[in-house]
């Protein structure tokens, strides 16, 4: 942002100088003097309803009363926010605001930590006038499975209505009637569903919106509390862990302007019921006989390394492999990459589960753009899975820059998105037929498209739209995007948290930490440090299953992966999982892939591990911890140190900020990093710069690719927000909000047919067949089959597009 | 796919159409859907939503916002009475009172054939004819509480298809304000015609 012009305004008697234009209640609060308030919001735009930011300004006519969060400032302003005047009207208002609030302090959530407690302390009368009979309603309302609404309590300052219409684009929320009866709520049978629904909670500045895990659960004054990044958004954005005696009660978010300005999904804000269930893994497992049998940690080591051991010295590393470690720490993803390499002797190891972008492409595109970029583009352009189901940060961003900042937004997508109501093009494509489409785009086929691309600042978030999209599909996006507008910012989307980390640590069979492939001089870097280096590019996941299989790989370790639910055709990893001599886990929980593993090792979560992290556009931030892990359970590193200890072989790992130490020394990115500064200095995280990357538009892409199949419908299979994944099976909250076994069909295709909306059909590949409930939906183009991925009862379709859907 | 008929979708267009953004039409879309049914539905609140492209949420906040939106199933006659100062100081009250009394319908309910509905109403616009009633919006002023029983008795027996202000005002009205203007022979709720003479919503307002 360029230098804003500034004016002098004096605020009491104090002269300073603030940005011209800016709100007088946010200059004054920047220049120390905290002007109260309860609908202003810095991050929504002023309506001035709740009139307690009242201060007083000099007029040629005299001091007039203007309220502060409409008011810009102007050069020269006098401001008095003590007068006498002020007072009265302050105390005025909260004697009005009172009037009808039930004062149930003592039962209220909110009590502790409620801005309107807090101010008719400070600023107001102290006695009420008002005898009659307040306001009563029936409470509380569950206005959507995770918030309840206690409308006696509410101010009517707005701030929730504004924020789901405003900022996440759903208002299910409204005022209704009038005057003395003006209520919240939403219109009857049709629940507050948003996907940010909680954002209400924290921003309501009375208790009347509260959040069903938290309700009486917990009083602030008694919650730890620790800063750390959510690990459940690729943006990590920035929490605030709450906890008492050990339980997490409830995450929020910190406002800052790198990731999240404050908001957060759900999921991120809900998500972490899983850590406190009864089903974690405490202690290490072994396979005695058939049955799973507890044992001690040194008999588990023993027993895993010893396996290990003799699969290297009869078959070399090369029958070894790794996959996981996308959803942990740097940290951890780093000790999995040496383990591999060191212990294991091996370059099989991948955190991608099969359905994510090139490694190189991820962790190695020039002109990487940051979520900032965002802010600043003239167009972006997203082509990649729906922002609002798997990116619900980065939606909020874009969102923002096209309805506040004048961005033009072109979002591609076989069917409808969360952001199409923003979109100045939409255009629309058969699933697996996304070359066609890129073909037109290269031909110049769309002008308004061509028109959007030939903008000075250019951002495109890419990423697999459709699981009938190959990865490939978006490295030639990308291409085409640079050859259009060739100073374009990429930013190259995934699914899985950690993703960014763990290929930053090498967790790719063609990379090594510090984003250097296996053939560069970076390799001689780190031989200094981590001695030999297999120089063989090794098997990715599909590969290493397809090893598994064959026989041709005899162990696998899996850390916190589930390749049966996460692989786009999970009939590969089924079948490699039977097929494998020796499994390994370590993991939170028993999943799917992990139940018949010969030693499972419980393994410490979030927020019971401290380590750093890497988000989508590369920015490292530090997460904390607030509890221990449950029973035995340890970090990935250690137990991975131990293991290769065993073998004989040391990783020389004894710390986490050890290894983030080690981390600087070997990864160029990465030197500057060290837990002093990301706790202290750069609390919003740094992001690390590319080095020795490749700019895309020199990898020959090519622009021909598959044509989508000529079938009369076309399946399109993509996550969305809640599916069936091992952490929402154990988050009750969350996990029923899935849409379960849905196929979505265009009202227009019904007919031929004879789905209804409602009824059951049966949707068969090449790959499965399974029974949906049909949702006939406007969304889903004419010729398109839309089914959410991983949902609880729901078979696996596979990802091959060919699709037919019968009714009975 | 609207639950609505041909013929009112192609109001909705006209009436989309006047305005540079969709949603700007929720209130006149909202009479339409009013008329369509004869008091708003949650049905017809969705629908207007479609149309305008808003949520539901919004439509009812709209919606309830205003008292002349009615969510409710209202009688054939709908007699609104005024009660504010000016028709109060005139005694709007008695003549509420003598509606009640002759009609028994508390103001608020609709009796139980759905003939009439009794509300009283915040100012209506005829302080100078004070005490005001509406009959379906349409205005008579100058009303005696005598003069408004007669009124619920005509309502009751004659039970005309249209009622119109300048019959009920030569019939039941008294001292008016000033001339209102040209007499139109159908009235303002529904069951219809609703709105259109007086180009409330319809498309020769535009003309």
């Amino acid at each position: 942002m360029s230098e804003a012009k500034l004016v002098t305004v004096t605020i009491n008697g104090v002269e300073s100088q603030v940005p011209a234009g800016e709100l007088l209640i946010k200059a004054a609060q920047d220049e120390g003097t905290y002007i109260p308030r309860f609908c202003w919001h810095q991050r929504m735009s002023p309506v001035g309803m709740c009139r307690m930011c009242l201060v007083e300004i000099e007029t040629p006519r005299g001091p007039m009363m203007v309220t502060a969060c409409t008011s810009p400032v102007s050069d020269g302003m006098v401001v008095d926010t003590e007068s006498e005047e002020v007072k009265k009207a302050q105390e005025a208002i909260l004697e009005f605001l009172l009037a009808n609030h039930p004062l149930d302090c003592p039962v209220c959530d909110k009590g502790g930590e409620c801005p309107l407690q807090d101010q008719a302390l400070a600023y107001g009368p102290g006695e009420s006038r008002f005898v009659e009979i307040k306001r009563s309603f029936e409470k509380p309302i569950p206005i959507s499975e995770l918030v309840l609404l206690d409308r006696e309590r509410c101010i009517l300052c707005a701030l929730c209505t504004r924020f789901s219409e405003e900022i996440s684009g759903d208002p299910l929320i409204e005022f209704q009637h009038r005057g003395n009866t003006t209520e919240v709520n939403t219109f009857p049978d049709l629940p507050f569903s948003s996907y940010f629904s909680g954002n209400t909670v924290q921003i309501c500045p009375v208790g009347a919106l509260t959040a069903k895990p938290y309700r009486f659960r917990a009083r602030p004054w008694d919650l730890q509390k620790v800063e750390s990044s959510s690990l459940q958004d690729t943006a990590h954005p920035r929490i605030e862990i709450h906890a008492s005696q050990n339980e997490i009660l409830r995450y929020t978010g910190v406002d800052n302007d790198a990731t999240n300005h404050g908001w957060l999904s759900d999921k991120a804000r809900f998500g972490y019921e899983y850590l406190r269930s009864d089903q974690r893994l405490t202690s290490p497992l072994v396979r005695r006989g058939g049955e799973l049998v507890e044992v001690s940690w040194t008999e588990a080591i023993d027993t895993a390394a010893n396996r290990l051991d003799l699969i290297k010295s009869e078959d070399g590393g090369e029958a070894l492999a790794v996959i996981g470690g996308a959803q942990g720490t740097n940290e951890d993803a780093y000790a999995i990459s040496k383990f591999a390499r060191v212990a294991l002797g091996s370059n099989n190891v991948d955190a991608r589960l099969d359905d994510a972008l090139a490694s190189h492409f991820l962790s190695a595109s020039v002109d990487r753009a940051t979520i900032a970029d965002i802010d600043d583009a003239d167009t972006i352009v997203v082509w990649a899975p729906d922002l609002k189901e798997e990116h619900p940060t980065l939606y909020l961003r874009v969102r923002r820059a096209a309805q506040e900042l004048g961005a033009t937004l072109v979002v591609i997508h076989p069917r409808a998105t969360g952001l199409d109501d923003r979109a100045s093009h939409k255009l629309t494509y058969r699933p697996g037929g996304g070359y066609e489409l890129l073909d037109e785009l290269a031909n110049g086929d769309h002008p308004e498209v061509s028109q959007a691309f030939a903008a000075e600042k250019v951002v495109a978030l890419v990423g697999i739209a459709s699981h009938a999209d190959g990865p490939q599909l978006a490295e030639s996006v990308a291409a085409l995007v640079r050859r259009k507008a060739v100073h374009a910012k990429l930013m190259p989307l995934n699914s899985r948290a950690n993703t960014y980390g763990a290929l930053d640590m090498g967790l790719a069979p063609d990379l090594l930490p510090g984003r250097v492939g296996l053939d560069t001089i970076g390799c001689a870097n780190l031989a200094a440090s981590w001695g030999d280096i297999p120089a063989v590019i090794g098997r990715d996941t599909r590969q290493i299953l397809q090893g598994l299989d064959s026989g041709e790989v005899r162990g696998l370790v899996l850390v916190g992966a589930d390749p049966i639910n996460d692989l786009p055709e999970p009939s590969i990893a089924v079948d490699a999982l039977d097929a494998a001599e020796y499994v390994i886990a370590i993991d939170l929980f028993l999943n799917d892939s992990n139940r018949n593993a010969d030693v499972i090792l419980p393994a410490s979560g979030f927020s019971e591990k401290e380590g750093t992290v890497t988000n989508v556009e590369g920015r490292v931030q530090k997460v904390n911890q607030i509890r221990p892990a449950p029973g035995q359970a340890r970090t990935d590193w250690a137990i991975l140190d131990d293991i290769a200890t065993r073998m004989g072989v040391s990783l020389g790992l004894a710390s986490a900020e050890g290894i983030t130490k080690e981390i600087a020394t070997v990864s160029p990115a990465y030197e500057d990093l060290t837990w002093d500064s990301l706790e202290w200095d750069h609390r919003d995280g740094i992001v690390v710069p590319i080095h020795g990357a490749q700019a895309i538009n020199h990898i020959p892409v090519a622009l021909q690719g598959s044509k989508a199949p000529t079938a009369k419908l076309t399946l399109h299979v993509a996550r969305v927000m809640y599916d069936n994944g091992v952490r929402l099976q154990h988050s009750p909250s969350l996990h029923k909000l899935g849409p379960g076994a849905v196929a979505h069909l265009n009202p227009g295709d019904a007919p031929s047919i004879g789905a209804r909306d409602g009824h059951t059909i049966k949707v068969v590949t090449t790959r499965g067949e399974g029974e949906f409930t049909c949702v006939l939906d406007e969304g889903t183009p004419t010729g398109v089959v839309y089914v959410p991925f991983n949902q609880q009862g729901a078979s696996s379709l596979g990802s091959d597009p060919v699709v037919r859907v019968t009714t009975s | 796919m609207s639950r609505w008929s041909e013929g009112t979708q192609e109001r909705a267009r006209q009436i989309i159409a006047r305005y540079p953004e969709k949603r700007s039409a929720v209130m006149p879309l909202l009479y339409l859907a009013m008329s369509e049914e004869g008091y708003l539905t949650g049905d017809g609140m969705e629908e207007v939503g479609r149309w305008c492209e808003i949520t539901p949420a919004q439509v009812l906040s709209v919606a309830s916002f205003y008292t002349m939106y009615k969510r409710e199933r209202t009688g054939q006659y709908l007699v609104s009475c005024c009660t504010s100062i000016t028709c109060m100081l005139l005694g709007g009250d008695d003549v509420l009172h003598a509606v009640e009394d002759e009609s028994g319908v508390p103001h608020g309910e609709t009796d139980d054939d759905g003939l009439l509905s009794v509300e009283h109403v915040e100012c209506i616009g005829a302080c100078g004819g004070a005490p005001a009633v509406q009959i379906n919006y349409e205005l008579i002023e100058g009303v005696s509480p005598e003069k408004a029983r007669q009124l619920v008795r005509w309502l009751k027996k004659a039970r005309p298809d249209v009622v119109n202000s300048d019959e009920m005002q030569a019939l039941f009205g008294g001292r008016t304000s000033f001339d209102w203007g040209i007499s139109e022979k159908s009235g303002a709720i529904g069951p219809y015609p609703a709105f259109q003479p007086l180009g409330t919503v319809g498309s020769e307002a535009a003309d």
